[in-house]
């Protein structure tokens, strides 16, 4: 599984590092986020999950690959189920 | 700008819904009116206040919240296109509610000044600092057994923190604690109005001088910041300084206070849960403190102004429209999440809406997390079976602005003081603040503050 965090959509609302606090790290500056590793270890796949449901500007793109095959990202059909 | 007639396939018509906010009837009819709102008309047109639209599900929320094409802009003197910023009804006032009133580059560069003082890390520091003022507060009650959580704990601590930040002596609190608070409770034509109005006339006198002697004696916090910045080399204008001052107080004095005292009183309310989330503290506390800012969202929405004609799933808004935003009702959207009535301590991917969306995000969060979280624990701690008086428990009549509480009194087993009083307490933690430089920004000071 692979995250990353759009730094255009980013408003530093901080609790995807609370909850993740291994893959995602704040600026000191102005809280905003970015990722440790993009390659998320499979006991963070949870967590990692979590703040991406949990992102309120829906910046977080999770990347799923499974059996060589990717899972698209989910926010899409956050969207959608919330039209 | 719409010309105002309505016709037949009128949008004001076909979405039409009487709205009211300010009136005590949305307050107790809650519940009913978000779940009508939600499935019937999520973007409506209410005739109220001059007509606005409304924006309560979480679909639209989220939308329109982050739109370029809708400006927070007050244009108190008529000098842009006359938007009214962020209070629908609009209200009366010296200058603009700060950045929060200010659109792209100019709420930016406001926003920057703050970010060192207010990022996590920044507001990290601060928590010795924190937890010795909710200690002084608690023991100041703790041998009585009785407390009034909103007086005596939850008004305290955000208006100290705030005083702190901004660099104003913190014995100060009550000054402005008192008017920023009942300037919301007290309606317009009530008679404790004007005494409010007095308050508040104090309360800008002492900022005003308080801004002075900073810009002769510079003392670090955030009214330093302010002075010093630059905007193309020129200082910020003086009004707009104190605009973003009253917004610091006013954004970091009730909602806090508002979050805590209804948290307090549902655990009251609900004594195993209230064990439950003491005793798993270490993994309930953090999804709590978000289902509570989810669920009793203290500033409950904001008002802005389309600022070009813009068209969401079918419904045209024009240019100069007015569009209330309400995080409260979208905060309720079962689509999002489920059981919305419910408070769920450990709910999942509880992406509330509280602190608003997009690039006017609460600077204060974090502040807010913090601060609540150390009272929460507290009184957890040292008042764990607290008893409240639902008698005497006073709520803001009406939620329009802040769903608070002016009281929430309680009883609890007594035990004994762990430490001096509140103002010595505050004389001690003042002179922390001087030799440490506690209000410097991130940028300049790394260190947690110590508390001897």
């Amino acid at each position: 599984m692979k995250v990353r965090v759009d730094p255009q959509r980013c408003q530093g609302h901080t609790p995807r590092a609370i909850i993740a606090p291994r893959i995602f790290r704040l600026s000191d500056i102005d809280g905003s986020s970015s990722v440790v590793c993009e390659v998320v270890p499979p006991d963070q796949d949870e967590p990692v999950h979590e703040a991406a449901h949990s992102c309120r500007e829906r910046a977080i793109p999770v990347e799923e690959t499974q059996n060589g095959s990717k899972r698209g990202i989910d926010h899409e059909k956050v969207r959608e189920a919330t039209a | 700008m719409s010309d105002g007639t309505v016709t037949d396939d009128d949008p004001k018509k076909k979405y039409h819904y009487h709205f009211d906010r300010h009136t005590p009837e949305y307050r107790s009819q809650f519940k009913t009116i978000t779940e009508e709102l939600l499935q019937k008309c999520p973007v409506a047109w209410s005739d109220t206040y001059g007509g606005h639209w409304v924006a309560s599900s979480s679909h639209a929320v989220f939308e329109l919240a982050r739109c370029p094409h809708i400006s927070n802009d007050h244009d108190m003197n008529g000098e842009r296109r006359g938007y009214q910023g962020i209070a629908i009804p609009q209200r009366p006032s010296m200058a603009r509610g700060g950045m929060l009133e200010m659109d792209a580059p100019e709420h930016r560069w406001y926003r920057n000044v703050l970010n060192p003082y207010m990022s996590p890390a920044a507001v990290k520091r601060w928590e010795p600092f924190i937890n010795e003022v909710v200690r002084a507060s608690i023991d100041e009650k703790i041998e009585e057994g009785r407390i009034d959580f909103v007086d005596d704990l939850a008004n305290v601590t955000p208006a100290v923190l705030t005083m702190a930040m901004l660099g104003i002596p913190l014995k100060k609190w009550t000054l402005y604690s008192e008017p920023m608070h009942a300037s919301i409770y007290t309606p317009e034509h009530s008679p404790e109005a004007a005494r409010v109005t007095e308050q508040t006339y104090e309360m800008g006198t002492d900022l005003l001088a308080n801004v002075n002697e900073i810009r002769q004696n510079p003392r670090p916090g955030l009214v330093n910041a302010l002075i010093n910045m630059r905007i193309d080399g020129e200082p910020a204008p003086e009004i707009e300084i104190l605009g973003m001052l009253m917004l610091i107080i006013g954004g970091g004095f009730d909602t806090t206070t508002a979050l805590t005292a209804h948290a307090l009183e549902w655990l009251g309310q609900n004594p195993q849960q209230r064990e439950v989330l003491s005793k798993q503290r270490d993994t309930l506390l953090d999804s709590a403190t978000e289902e509570f800012l989810r669920f009793y969202t203290p500033a409950p929405g904001d008002g802005r102004t389309f600022s070009d004609d813009v068209e969401l799933d079918g419904i045209h808004f024009k240019e100069g429209e007015r569009l209330y935003i309400s995080w409260a009702m979208a905060n309720r959207d079962p689509l999002v999440f489920p059981d919305p009535n419910k408070i769920i301590l450990d709910r999942k991917g509880n992406r509330h809406f509280s602190f608003g969306l997009g690039a006017h995000r609460c600077i204060g969060s974090n502040v807010g997390r913090t601060v609540f979280k150390s009272m929460l624990t507290t009184v957890l701690d040292r008042m764990p079976d607290y008893r409240c008086d639902p008698e005497n428990t006073v709520h803001y009549e009406t939620i329009g602005v802040i769903q608070g509480m002016r009281h929430l009194p309680a009883t609890f087993t007594p035990s004994t003081r762990l430490g001096r009083g509140l103002d010595e307490t505050l004389d001690k933690l003042q002179k922390i603040c001087a030799e440490q430089e506690l209000a410097r920004p991130i940028t300049e000071r790394r260190e947690s503050a110590r508390i001897d």
